[in-house]
């Protein structure tokens, strides 16, 4: 091999290397970053805007399959649809919390709760708190169970509730729970009936 | 600048875009190199099952994965240990035997045998694959039966399961051309002018002949051909052909409709002439009678894997396991299941609805399973019951609703089960699709871990007897006084 060959082999082999480690390093950078996105959106729990009032929250362990009923108090707004979104942020802070019964993601959070008339609640979710959340038939009915039980157990004239995945309708939850259709209290009563 | 230095600067620049190009070339060679066409799906017709495996471009050349080969086949119990793959396969009538390799070495051994792939093995996301060519050569030290393997046309004949068929021509008129099988088949057919075409797909129809000419002046010729998994018998003729079937499907007859009386063209004060009306042809009515089966969804496939089960399994590979299983168990009982999926393909669901509906099965089973909680939960639809008592037409998103009795009788029959065999069960409704689109008697069921320990879901004992609890639970569904054999 001539000189210049070699020559050129070994700078070729510089220029690889040195790619190599710039890729590293950007696979690095982004992997920081998203996990500082992450926990920039882990839920917090509401801050105080009112009242404290005693809340209900039916919280789903995956242990027994079950819902459990707590009482939790809690500063709420006056505004309903308000009220009703930090009832389901406290919620979800509880399922976000390292020692939860029925773990999910980080970044779940509730970003709006409309209510269409009295009975009809249009919950809101973040893309995270679908995209992290475990997969599978249970898992995944007893999150929707646990949010519509909680908003009907907090707002008894609400009926039927549609939950959004970052403001638009999602096949389903985590691949099982068909998040097309309404969920009404009365489907979803029997996980009440048995709350432990 | 110099001469002699410009010239020296240029034979660098030259050097060095040669050197990059062929370096380009070199590494790029397996997307470069024309590669022959190869179908998406290797069709296996063994003695047990007809199945379809999907086959990857790995390392530019065709390979399939050996586990989901030889599961149909038998039990698999497969375990990647590093760069090594060690497998146990045992299936009826064959005792135990070991299967090993290396990822990355072209060198397998089999019932203690080393022998030579003809690629390297290779294994990504801890599943192994064996290059495509090496199939026929793997099944035939593991199996020791006789194996035709045609890769181009991605088919895979396991044993003597080939079926034959033979051609012979009687001269009319009409002239009749009678395709006699060993076995009744079901082919579908196709025509164009001058040609009719039998696809076998699920009938293992080996080829005969490559191409026959008959002296007949309206069927031609038969040209057989494999492609895309599949078998093609093309009967060319020279006016339009149809077929009829008989001798209980084992023979195809195959006839030349005469070209109607040429249309006289009436002169203007005779306007009254007509073409002479065409008989319409005697077509293959469907089979009478409904059938009673049962229709087992694989959930998720292809690239949509469902849960993580494990680090290793993932949601889509332990259901349709479980779901050969199943199948297997129910036929033992005598009741048909089909499987909706049998290999790792992606399927809408809207898709596994609308197969399913068309089929018109008795029973809709879909299967899942989870990496949290444990037990065997049993699912119906999260739909009201309905009076509707026409089922002609039944609305898309509540069409499981007609059926909601049936749904709630079948899983009451299975969680019956479940209890006698003590498996930790649970029975509820789910929000659950594609159920609720489903015209039939349908039920979930998910599978979790049967302890703490979220591995043992897989365990073949445990996998075993949820099966048997759905198979029996629905066998006491259709015949509740015998349970086995309705």
């Amino acid at each position: 091999m001539t000189r210049p060959l070699i020559v050129m082999f070994l700078v070729l082999l510089v220029i690889a290397g040195g790619l190599g480690f710039y890729a590293y390093h950007l696979h690095q950078r982004v992997a920081q970053e998203e996990q500082r996105l992450a926990e920039k959106a882990s839920v917090a729990l509401p801050a105080a805007g009112g009242p404290t009032i005693p809340v209900v929250l039916y919280v789903a362990s995956d242990a027994d399959g079950a819902l459990h009923r707590e009482q939790d108090n809690l500063p709420l707004p006056e505004e309903r649809s308000e009220r009703a979104r930090a009832i389901l942020r406290a919620l979800l802070a509880k399922y976000a919390a390292g020692s939860s019964p029925h773990p999910l993601g980080a970044s779940s959070d509730i970003r709006d709760v409309f209510l269409l008339g009295n009975d009809t609640a249009i919950v809101d979710t973040s893309a995270g708190f679908a995209d992290s959340h475990p997969s599978g038939v249970l898992a995944e009915e007893l999150t929707i169970a646990s949010i519509v039980q909680t908003l009907a157990a907090n707002d008894p004239k609400i009926a039927r509730v549609k939950i959004l995945v970052n403001g638009t309708e999602r096949e389903t939850l985590a691949g099982h729970a068909d998040l097309e259709r309404f969920f009404t209290t009365s489907e979803m009563e029997i996980f009440a009936k048995d709350a432990k | 600048m110099p001469e002699e230095r410009r010239r020296r600067l240029a034979a660098w620049c030259i050097a060095v875009i040669a050197f990059g190009a062929a370096l380009s070339l070199w590494m790029g060679r397996g997307v470069v190199l024309a590669q022959p066409a190869v179908p998406g799906q290797l069709a296996v017709y063994a003695p047990q099952a007809y199945y379809n495996v999907p086959i990857l471009s790995l390392h530019g050349q065709p390979y399939v994965g050996l586990v989901e080969l030889l599961e149909p086949l038998g039990t698999v119990d497969a375990r990647v240990d590093g760069k090594k793959l060690k497998m146990k396969f045992s299936a009826p009538n064959l005792r135990e035997l070991e299967l090993q390799f290396q990822d990355g070495k072209d060198k397998g051994k089999v019932r203690g045998q080393t022998f030579k792939l003809p690629g390297n093995f290779v294994i990504q996301n801890a599943r192994g694959y064996i290059p495509l060519s090496a199939v026929n050569d793997v099944l035939a030290r593991a199996l020791a039966v006789s194996i035709r393997l045609n890769p181009a046309a991605g088919r895979l004949f396991i044993g003597d399961v080939g079926l034959r068929f033979s051609l012979d021509m009687r001269s009319g008129p009409p002239a009749k051309l009678f395709i006699s099988f060993d076995a009744a088949v079901n082919p579908t057919i196709a025509t164009e002018p001058g040609h009719i075409r039998f696809t076998f797909r699920r009938d293992a129809v080996l080829p005969a002949v490559d191409h026959v000419s008959f002296n007949d002046p309206l069927i031609t010729g038969a040209t057989f051909t494999e492609h895309d998994g599949a078998g093609e018998l093309d009967i060319a003729g020279t006016v339009p052909l149809m077929a009829n079937f008989a001798d209980g499907r084992k023979t195809i007859i195959v006839t030349g409709v005469p070209a109607p009386p040429p249309v006289v063209v009436a002169p203007p004060p005779q306007p009254q002439l007509t073409a002479p009306t065409q008989a319409p042809p005697n077509l293959p009515k469907p089979p009478s009678g409904p059938r009673y089966f049962v229709m087992i969804d694989p959930a998720h496939g292809g690239s949509d894997i469902g849960a993580a089960i494990t680090n290793d399994l993932a949601e889509k590979d332990l259901v349709l396991t479980l779901a050969r299983r199943v199948q297997k168990e129910l036929e033992s009982r005598g009741i048909p299941a089909m499987l909706l999926r049998t290999s790792d393909t992606a399927i809408s669901l809207d898709q596994r609805a609308v197969t399913t509906n068309a089929a018109r099965p008795a029973i809709y089973v879909v299967i899942h399973a989870a990496n949290t909680g444990s037990g065997v939960h049993v699912y119906t639809s999260m739909t009201e019951s309905s009076s509707t008592t026409s089922r002609d037409f039944l609305p898309w998103e509540s069409a499981q609703s007609a059926f909601a009795e049936q749904s709630e009788a079948v899983a009451a029959s299975v969680m019956g089960e479940l209890v006698s065999r003590k498996l930790p069960n649970s029975l509820m409704a789910a929000p659950l699709r594609p159920m609720n689109n489903i015209a039939a008697a349908a039920i979930a069921v998910e599978i979790a871990s049967p302890d703490e320990s979220v591995p043992d879901i897989a365990k073949a004992s445990y996998l075993d007897q949820v099966a048997q609890a759905i198979a029996t639970g629905i066998a006491t569904y259709r015949n509740p006084k015998q349970g086995t054999h309705p």
